[in-house]
């Protein structure tokens, strides 16, 4: 019972803190953009633009709610929350220092990759209950992109817990104590591997130059073009979610999580900037390329990515067994 | 468009069923407002059905009502992005029938700000292609951003010449309305080596890129042959090989003083384009350079500066004046009745032309394409529908 | 490089890697340079002296009458006829009666300042006058003063541009270049 409760706790306070980071995500995001283009962010609002998420978030909290007449209103009203959930759920198996989680399960690393998959059910479901071509588009690139690229994420995730020898996550962090040791300074195998992490993280979460899914300038938003109001926001939401989430997960597998110069509760500080780190190379990534067509991103997936993954993870097989 | 014509363009495909999908007039990157029904088959598309006329707000029955004293203003609304070349059309047509010299500082003033003009509108050519391409939310708007950075540069200088940014009302009948101030020139220089440098960045962060390179190359390919029948002009005819610019052909306003090359190149396809217009950024740097040096003294008008509106009087006659805009060949017919207001006037929109090649390079290539050919083709619809 | 996207492994990567080294480098330029934005209302632009801003009516530096003549040259030239004017005959010169300019339908093309014969109406350096009712750019003859005294003029009045356009009448081979013994205004740099 007691420690029923401490789980009910600890994922309160987890839950809660996720979505506080994602809105300010959002902030440092545009801020970190802005600066890449000559110019400044929200600087309004707030000093320095500190209350622009929370603008956003009123905002949104407090638009109509407008639901397409011909919507399939099930399917519509249900997918905001089937693509959030996933995205949530894959915080619960993040170790944040040793011993403090929420569920540091034994395969850890294979229920985060595999509920993480499971957002293309929610996305789905958004695109088709809009009733609306430019969504019905979009999602079917974006099920097509999704599912190509969770094998090479898979396979290059694999990498690490090779390396390790355990699922457990927690497992995963410990094997990198200090900074020698980061898997990433691993010879050529953690390089090679954090560069493929990086291209299928940004593949997988629909960044650019991967994001046909919302391909603003094509299909205006995608699958999120017939959502206003909180809905919308809870999209948002997901989708932030998950990209923080799989730059934690990045932060865990190569960079030595919780390790870090100071005392150990410094940890979990530790554990964010080097999320944050990951986070700002693939927004960085983000704001300087243009999209590419999604039958040459199923190009790169299947002749590209996949192979060398493949061969990534065969050559550490080979590595660790000698 | 009639059937018989709807089945030359359409593939046959046989068997799967077909989408039409409307890229409506509100769309973010229909360069305007434009409005293509496609008729998709998966993510293929089949047809393109184009309707134009969302921005029409009658040039032509205003310039039978504006004297030739008031229409120069109003001309830069045409071709909102490259006004100064639109202004250039109207003023050398009443110029031609009136027989009217225009003064060679006039006309080096008038090479100076089309080929500013130039290096603005291509800036924001770069900028709204790699917008559609790389998403509002991307690495397209990055580009957009720094070369709206770069325009706003050039933009400074001509608000210093004539005190307004985007429509200038800089030409007049005779010459032009406004000579340079003091310390122009120094700054107009200082601006070109920054743009020069820049483009250079440009350069380096779109060509060398794959993924660049994978969205544009081999993408909206239009023949030699089909670029002359169809009747483009500009920029995307000498991506398609015929080596023509109306600078060279038929050279107006002293451009035959100045040395600069003609970029031409053979593939037809948007990369092709793309290195046209990135040339000519190149040479418009230079030939401003040279207009600059060899600035020469005198009036800038031939005509008293305009004290009432019926003041100039252009007698019977008619002439078509072209210039070679920014999107091609921007041409203004007149037909003048001796009185202060002409009797016809007839705009010959450079993008109008340009859009009757989209039904035959669109079809066979994906959604995604569509955006990369538009932005290629770089309308402005207000050239097109005036 | 008319070359599709995975076609060949080893040169795809290298391919790649190359495009995204030099990009993100161009990106990472950029994040080190100073910002260009411009804090308005708290820093303003500077304006050139030649800014096509608000309209204006001015008073005559001298005696202080104003400079308007109510000649309706301005009215006719208005592309867009915003202004409507009304004249009041007196002894030694004329005056106008009531001066309107709808500002919402200006173009701001400055021919009116160029015809005005006694410089009466000119633009100001400044265009702030947002409002949230159309009716205040409804500019009336009072309004029109009292911005011509709010903000600072800009440079071009009538006479002002005429000089500069008109060609002097000593050279009547005005199209020689620059060995002509013209004197005008504004020479090359």
């Amino acid at each position: 019972m007691l420690s029923a409760i401490y789980f009910f706790v600890v994922g309160f306070i987890v839950l809660n803190a996720i979505i506080g980071m994602v809105t300010y995500v959002t902030l440092l995001e545009r801020k970190f953009a802005a600066r890449m283009q000559s110019r400044i962010g929200p600087y309004r609002v707030g000093p320095h633009g500190l209350l622009q998420p929370i603008a956003d978030a009123l905002k949104l909290m407090m638009k109509e709610d407008v639901v397409p007449r011909t919507a399939d209103r099930a399917v519509y009203n249900l997918a905001p929350i089937v693509f959030l959930l996933p995205c949530m759920l894959i915080f619960a198996t993040l170790p944040f220092a040793p011993g403090l989680g929420v569920a540091d399960l034994n395969i850890g690393i294979l229920f985060f990759l595999a509920v993480s998959a499971m957002e293309i059910v929610g996305l789905f479901m958004g695109g088709w209950g809009s009733n609306n071509k430019y969504a019905l588009l979009s999602v079917m690139r974006a099920v097509n992109q999704i599912i190509s690229y969770d094998l090479p994420f898979v396979f290059v995730a694999l990498v690490p817990v090779l390396l390790t020898g355990s699922l457990k996550l927690s497992d995963i962090a410990a094997a990198q104590p200090d900074l020698l040791h980061w898997f990433i300074f691993y010879p050529v195998l953690g390089q090679l591997a954090f560069l493929a992490y990086i291209v299928t993280t940004l593949a997988a979460e629909n960044r650019v130059p991967f994001d046909i899914l919302e391909a603003e300038s094509e299909l205006i938003a995608g699958f999120r073009v017939e959502y206003s109001g909180m809905k919308f926001a809870l999209i948002q939401l997901g989708e932030y979610a998950h990209v923080i989430g799989t730059s934690f997960l990045g932060a865990l597998l190569f960079l030595g999580a919780w390790g870090g110069p100071g005392p150990a509760w410094l940890g979990p500080l530790w554990f964010l900037l080097k999320a944050m780190f990951v986070f700002l190379l693939v927004t960085w990534i983000r704001w300087s390329f243009v999209r590419i067509r999604v039958d040459q991103i199923l190009a790169i997936s299947w002749k590209l990515l996949l192979p060398f993954s493949l061969l990534l993870l065969m050559a550490t097989a080979v590595v660790v067994a000698w | 468009m009639d059937l018989e014509s709807r089945k030359v363009l359409e593939m046959g495909y046989g068997g799967a069923e077909r989408l039409t999908m409307n890229m409506g007039p509100q769309h973010p990157s229909s360069h305007g407002v434009f409005r293509a029904i496609l008729t998709l088959e998966g993510e293929t598309v089949v047809a393109v059905d184009a309707v134009i006329g969302y921005l029409h707000r009658c040039h032509e029955k205003l310039g039978e009502s504006l004297t030739y004293t008031q229409y120069p203003s109003i001309a830069s609304k045409t071709d909102y992005v490259a006004a100064m070349t639109s202004e250039l059309a109207y003023v050398r047509a009443a110029e031609i029938i009136g027989k009217i010299d225009v003064p060679k500082r006039a006309q080096y003033l008038r090479v100076v700000a089309a080929e500013l003009q130039r290096i603005a509108s291509h800036c924001l050519w770069l900028g709204t292609w790699c917008l559609d391409m790389g998403g509002a939310l991307g690495g397209g708007a990055t580009v957009f951003l720094y070369c709206i950075r770069e325009r706003e540069d050039v933009l400074d200088l001509f608000e210093a010449l004539t005190g307004a940014r985007l429509l200038y009302g800089l030409h007049q009948v005779g010459g032009v309305r406004y000579d340079i101030p003091s310390e122009w020139a120094k700054k107009c220089r200082a601006t070109m080596d920054k743009i020069d440098g820049r483009i250079s960045e440009f350069e380096e962060m779109l060509e060398s890129n794959a993924f660049f390179l994978a969205r544009t190359v081999g993408i909206g390919v239009a023949s030699r042959e089909l670029a002359q029948e169809v009747g483009i002009s500009g920029p995307l005819l000498r991506g398609s090989g015929v080596n023509y610019d109306i600078r060279r052909a038929e050279p107006y306003s002293s451009y035959e003083d100045f040395d600069f090359k003609v970029p031409v190149e053979d593939a037809g396809d948007c990369f092709a384009r793309y290195r046209v217009r990135m040339v000519e950024f190149r040479e418009s740097i230079k030939i401003v350079r040279q207009a600059l040096d060899g600035l020469p003294a005198g009036p800038i008008s031939s005509r008293p500066g305009v004290k009432s509106v019926g003041q100039v009087r252009i007698p019977k006659g008619e002439a078509y004046a072209r210039v070679e805009g920014a999107r091609g060949e921007v041409g203004c017919y007149l037909i003048a009745d001796g009185s202060a207001k002409p009797y016809r006037m007839k705009w010959r929109g450079a993008s109008f032309s340009n859009l009757a090649l989209l039904p035959h390079i669109i079809p066979g290539h994906k959604v995604a394409d569509v955006v990369a050919i538009m932005g290629s083709v770089d309308p402005v619809f207000g050239e097109v529908d005036r | 490089m008319a070359r599709a996207l995975g076609q060949s492994f080893w040169r795809d990567l290298g391919d790649l890697l190359g495009a995204v080294r030099r990009a993100m480098g161009v990106t990472l330029l950029n994040f080190i340079r100073k910002p260009v934005t411009v804090h308005y209302p708290e820093e303003k632009r500077v304006y050139p002296d030649r800014f096509r801003g608000l309209l204006a009516l001015t008073y005559d530096k001298e005696t202080g009458e104003e400079n308007c003549i109510g000649c309706r040259l301005c009215e006719y030239i208005c592309p867009p006829q915003v202004i409507k004017v009304e004249m009041l005959k007196a002894e030694k010169r004329n005056f106008a009666k009531t001066f309107t300019l709808e500002l919402y339908a200006c173009e701001f093309c400055e021919l009116c300042v160029q015809v005005c014969p006694t410089d009466a109406i000119i633009m100001m350096k400044s265009f702030d006058l947002a409002t949230s009712d159309r009716r205040e750019l409804l500019l009336d003859k009072d309004r029109l003063h009292t911005i011509g005294l709010q903000f600072d003029p800009s440079w071009a009045t009538g006479n002002g541009l005429r000089d500069m356009q008109t060609p002097p009448k000593a050279a009547p081979a005005e199209h020689a270049k620059a060995d002509a013994p013209a004197k005008t205004e504004g020479k090359a740099e």
